[in-house]
């Protein structure tokens, strides 16, 4: 029985983490219009980490596509067109993620 | 009066400063983020979920319910990141957390009986992406119900190195120390997988116990 409860608890959270697995749309002529933010982070060792960062830059507006590499640590940032993310509050957004910026460039 | 007023601020000392930990995946996510947290194992079957108020101190409710002694605890639980290391290729954290509730005995001798219960323990690990290596202990307090202290320690490797939204596995032994208890040492082998912002565990004891744990952050 208690093994059945648990089971059906595990299954509620399971269910969630799929319905909530969505990419930050990005509309395909945005893609070409937008600018790009290579983001070198420190801590970035781990699926866990990627997504805490996807959640917290996910919700900003300016944000238009979002990606990391956890080989390179790079956190790539589509912004939409006309959409300005400074410096600052990228390095506040990733330490509020819990991690750390090492340096910022963009295409 | 005064017995209740110190009975207060040690509460408040042990809620704020205390720490505890039982192998939990991430005691403190990110700023806003909302963790849910589910256990079983030869010990206890645990529901936490928490709300990271800060990227280093996270607020929630557990309800652990403890098989042998056959009694349940339901209270307030702080997680607090006191420092994290991060590196390029690695990270290591040092957690506090604690918690303060009540025990509810469920049967035999303390069956319908409550008292107060707290808990305190500390957490640290290290990981990279092919080695993870984590400590964690607690002390809980349940009134003349139970009272007893255990540790943990985890060591695994990941056969394979994960890119952003792979899912990730991981080959784990935790070995457990329960003073108390008479098998003080029990080893479990496990896996852990995750894959975006599910993690979920599953092993079986050297013996025969099985424990899986499933967490989600949104």
């Amino acid at each position: 029985m208690r093994m059945i409860m648990f089971l059906w608890i595990s299954f509620g959270l399971v269910v969630p983490a799929y319905a909530q697995e969505s990419q930050v749309p990005l509309a395909a002529e945005e893609v070409s219009r937008s600018e790009t933010v290579l983001v070198q982070v420190n801590g970035l060792v781990c699926d866990f980490c990627a997504r805490a960062l996807e959640k917290v830059f996910a919700k900003r507006d300016e944000v238009a596509s979002f990606n990391v590499d956890l080989t390179s640590k790079v956190m790539t940032l589509g912004l939409k067109p006309g959409q300005v993310l400074d410096d600052a509050a990228i390095a506040e957004l990733v330490k509020k993620a819990g991690y750390n910026v090492v340096k910022i460039e963009r295409k | 009066m005064r017995n209740i007023r110190a009975f207060f601020l040690f509460s408040l000392f042990i809620l704020l400063f205390g720490a505890a930990a039982r192998a939990e995946a991430r005691p403190v996510s990110y700023e806003g983020g909302t963790t849910l947290e589910a256990s079983y194992d030869a010990d206890a079957a645990v529901f936490l979920a928490h709300y990271s108020l800060k990227p280093y101190c996270a607020v929630g409710w557990r309800t652990e319910y403890r098989h042998e002694a056959d009694w349940v605890f339901n209270g307030a639980q702080l997680n607090a990141l006191l420092k994290r290391w991060n590196k390029a290729d690695a990270q290591a954290n040092l957690w506090f957390s604690s918690g303060l509730g009540s025990a509810y005995g469920l049967a035999g001798e303390f069956d319908g009986r409550t008292a107060f219960s707290a808990f305190a323990g500390v957490a640290a690990d290290w990981e990279n992406r092919r080695l993870y290596v984590s400590y964690a202990n607690r002390e809980l307090y349940a009134g003349e119900i139970d009272k007893m202290f255990e540790q943990r320690a985890r060591f695994g490797f990941a056969p394979y190195v994960g890119e952003f939204g792979d899912i990730h596995t991981w080959c784990l032994l935790e070995v457990k120390h329960s003073p108390e208890s008479d098998d003080n040492v029990v080893l479990t082998p496990f896996l852990r997988f995750f894959k975006g912002a599910l993690l979920w565990e599953i092993g079986v004891s050297e013996h025969g116990d099985v424990m899986t744990m499933a967490t989600i952050v949104f």
